[in-house]
């Protein structure tokens, strides 16, 4: 059963309500600076630019030019207004006041109709969209008038805050209800109509998207005459192209060439702390990944600061819990100071002789080291292995593609091909509120069959309790208090060995301004609080 | 010639069937789930049933093969993660592929022919071994390397070329407006290196081979020159092999795509097989090899067919 409502004083004092008011910070730009082109080049290939469909992060990088969301999250990374510009919690439902005069690029104007339209066609499942399972908390949203939603929750769900972080992200795009009847989905999906501060021009598949400035945009005036999202699949290639001065913006930077890059005065590389987290996760339904002295000494027997500092230099930094140090709920001294263990290969070697005199772990033990088919993960999958074989554990490095992974860890606790699987180096996302990362990793929701996020099966009723309590509160104390102890008592079983979070490196030529790196990685050009310009060429 | 044509296009049918069959099985063993892959993580088990069920991946694997090969067939299959049907999907990519594999072609032509030759006639000269030392680099050389190479010199230290990406196309094709054409080249030349160095080569030995047989003895005691010896009588008789190379080489071309096109950041089919495999979009990669399969089939039996133009001693008859 998902998350029962637990302490209904809680909801209380959901009932009083909170009202935000719109605040946005929209960057003024001298009028010289505005016009000229911005082209980035984007690692992957689109699947989508229909909002409703996927949730991929280059997809994001054009939805977020083209459509606007519901709400959105501030520099500070909480939750604020944008389509929305306020909202009252209640029981059981969300009611969100619009903001009035947003037209869509084909001059309808945008109402409560387009916003229930878009969130209703998610959720329900005969339409079979990647994101129902984000808004599994909402049952449906009811229109009251032209400018005012109400969200109705499933009953197991109450308002919560994490709910209002999934409204904040590209996916909670609001399309245009008329015009989407009107084309139908397939041609929707390949002439999309949104109301975001640039139109859509062209998609050449595999090639580059063109947008274009719209001039209606009810928010601000955006900067930029046109932009070009230019698909470019190969790293090295996209680095060679931000060099010439082929593209303004690249998505990425591989680490390689990072120290070059910054010698160049053209180019300036923008950093910033991310939400994802690296971790080495282990299988707690079978032996002798089941034991916590196993689990101790696989992570005594590596020295996860060099490790990091080694595989990833400076696109990653150490991590000692599941949640990012830019969140709130952070726990970073705690968990580094009592919970994180140094190498120790003494004491590793011991504790693993101990437990194969004991019969815990075979004398004809083999075990693998599972990751994804990337660099970077592969890499430390190949310390631990070497650094367990030479601790006395006979340990390699099995390399899965993406699908075989996903189909392996998405199977049930009690598949018994999961029996050899011990251990993964893997990896997990958060957004703007510290729900996911917990909820995710070790919430007994996720640790059975029918889920596929919980890959240690941990099942812990007391983390539980705390990671329920802290989603159903709206006491930023309270919720960080609870988030904190779940953690801590997850990590001190040691569930996982932390070992980074992903610092998002994007490389923008000199000539763009008012650029910044959110921390999703999401590219954004003008919205809320940003404004994007490009000095003339 | 007409019952060998028929027989020849009976074969092609069933090669073509037995693909079908073969490349269906290989689908199906393949690692991984399309239905979880398209899932991404996080979804319930509810989701990735309901999208198993949508995607028929829940039936019998007989009428999984019947829906991709009769799908393809009447042109309703549907792409997996592109969202349209996967013949609109394979025809949007396959301008540009032969468009840089034409221009491949003709470099290859234009380069090996000439160089091939020189290197015959002034067989153990300077001219013969450098030719021959660039055609052994040409082969060596990983197509990739050489890509990056080209981009980092004439994109960003010379800035005379674009490093990547197709550029302005008009009717689906980018050699038609100038900077069009600027972002072939480099795509254009990566793809021709491997091939231009075979077929230097090729033409090199067959000349050789050619040269010293009686026909050209007889040409000379003729009294004719020495370039038309070679070019009418001799450079006539070794390109006959080479044509065959190039027709077979259409299927190297689709192969080479792969490489070249997500180097270049050219969107043609062989950067649309490496993204479906990677998506695990089985009704792509089912269509896309089937198509390569049934084109790289038919340039083989019209290679066959132009040989009685070519070889006047070949007859089917």
């Amino acid at each position: 059963m998902l998350r029962k409502v637990i302490v209904w004083g809680i909801v209380s004092v959901l009932m009083v309500g909170l009202v935000a008011i719109a605040e946005t910070n929209v960057p003024e730009t001298p009028e010289a600076n505005v016009g000229g082109t911005l082209t980035v080049g984007l690692q992957s290939t689109l699947s989508s630019l229909d909002p409703r469909l996927v949730n991929d992060t280059y997809g994001q990088h054009v939805r977020n030019a083209i459509f606007d969301g519901l709400l959105t999250v501030g520099p500070d990374l909480q939750v604020r207004p944008y389509v929305a510009k306020s909202w009252e919690i209640f029981e059981g439902h969300t009611i969100f006041y619009l903001n009035e005069g947003i037209t869509f690029h084909n001059g309808e104007e945008l109402t409560a109709e387009d916003v229930a339209f878009t969130l209703n066609w998610i959720v329900n499942p005969e339409n079979n969209s990647m994101l129902q399972w984000i808004f599994r908390w909402l049952k449906e949203v009811v229109v009251v008038d032209d400018y005012t939603v109400d969200f109705i929750n499933e009953p197991e769900f109450t308002p919560y805050m994490p709910q209002f972080v999934t409204l904040t992200m590209g996916f909670a795009s609001i399309v245009p209800k008329d015009t989407v009847l009107e084309m139908g989905n397939e041609a929707f999906n390949l002439h999309p109509i949104g109301s975001g501060p640039y139109k859509f021009v062209e998609w050449k598949s595999g090639d580059h998207i063109t947008l274009e400035r719209n001039e209606e945009y009810w928010l601000t005036y955006p900067n930029l005459d046109r932009v070009i999202f230019r698909i470019i699949p190969e790293a090295s290639v996209m680095m060679l192209a931000l060099e010439s001065g082929e593209i303004d913006v690249s998505d990425t930077v591989t680490t390689q060439d990072i120290s070059r890059l910054r010698k160049n005065p053209e180019i300036e590389i923008l950093q910033s702390p991310s939400l994802r987290y690296v971790m080495l996760e282990f299988n707690m339904t079978t032996s002798p990944s089941d034991d916590i002295r196993y689990r101790k000494a696989v992570y005594m027997s590596v020295d996860v600061d060099a490790a990091v500092k080694a595989v990833y230099g400076d696109t990653a930094i150490r991590a000692y819990g599941t949640t990012p140090p830019i969140l709130w709920s952070n726990d970073v001294e705690y968990l580094r100071d009592y919970v994180a263990l140094e190498e120790n290969d003494e004491e590793a070697k011991r504790i693993f002789a101990g437990l194969k005199a004991e019969g815990v772990i075979p004398e004809d033990f083999k075990t693998e080291i599972i990751t994804p088919n990337d660099t970077c993960r592969r890499q430390l999958a190949t310390i631990f292995a070497t650094n367990l074989q030479q601790n006395g554990i006979d340990a390699e490095v099995r390399v899965l593609e993406w699908g075989p992974i996903l189909q392996l860890l998405g199977r049930s606790d009690a598949d018994p091909t999961l029996k050899d699987v011990h251990q993964v180096v893997f990896s997990g996302g958060g957004d703007g509120d510290p729900h996911n990362m917990p909820y995710f990793q070790f919430h007994s929701d996720n640790a059975s069959l029918g889920s596929s996020n919980n890959f240690t099966w941990y099942r812990n009723p007391a983390v539980d309790t705390l990671i329920d309590k802290a989603d159903t509160s709206t006491d930023q104390e309270v919720r960080r208090l609870c988030y904190v102890h779940a953690v801590r008592i997850a990590l001190q079983d040691y569930v996982h060995v932390p070992l980074a979070f992903l610092t998002i490196t994007q490389g923008v030529r000199a000539r763009v301004h008012g650029f910044t790196v959110n921390p999703d990685g999401a590219i954004g050009l003008c919205g809320p609080y940003m404004n994007v310009w490009v000095e003339k060429q | 010639m007409v019952q060998y044509a028929i027989r020849r296009i009976m074969q092609f049918l069933f090669v073509l069937f037995s693909l079908t069959v073969l490349i269906f099985i290989l689908l199906k063993t393949m690692p991984g789930d399309p239905a979880r892959v398209m899932a991404g993580v996080g979804p319930t088990q509810a989701t990735i049933e309901q999208i198993r069920a949508d995607l028929g991946l829940d039936r019998p694997l007989l009428v999984q093969y019947w829906r991709l090969v009769s799908g393809l067939f009447d042109g309703r299959l549907k792409a997996i993660t592109y969202h349209k049907t996967v013949w609109s999907v394979i025809l949007d990519r396959l301008p540009a592929t032969l468009e840089v594999g034409f221009f491949a072609m003709a470099i290859v032509m234009i380069i090996a022919i000439p160089a091939g030759l020189l290197s015959a006639v002034h067989r153990g000269s300077l001219v013969d071994y450098g030719v021959t030392t660039i055609a052994l680099l040409g082969i060596s050389v990983p197509v990739f390397w050489f890509g990056l190479m080209l981009m980092l010199l004439f994109g960003v230290i010379l800035k005379v070329l674009p490093v990547c990406g197709r550029g302005s196309v008009v009717w689906g094709l980018s050699f038609l407006t100038l900077d069009g054409l600027r972002h072939l080249i480099i795509p254009a030349i990566t793809l021709a290196s491997v091939q231009i160095a075979m077929n230097v080569r090729l033409l090199r030995s067959n000349m050789l081979e050619v040269m010293y047989r009686e026909f050209i003895n007889t040409a000379r005691a003729k009294g004719l020159s020495e370039g038309k010896v070679i070019v009418k009588h001799a450079l006539r008789n070794a390109l006959s092999p080479m044509v065959t190379n190039i027709g077979m080489e259409l299927r190297s071309l689709y192969a080479g795509a792969v490489l070249t096109e997500t180097v270049t950041a050219w969107p043609g089919i062989g950067r649309l097989m490496y993204d479906a495999i990677i998506r695990q979009d089985e009704a792509v990669v089912f269509g896309l090899s089937l198509f390569v399969a049934a084109t790289s089939l038919i340039s083989y039996l019209v290679v066959d067919l132009l040989y009685v133009y070519i070889d006047p001693r070949i007859s089917y008859d």
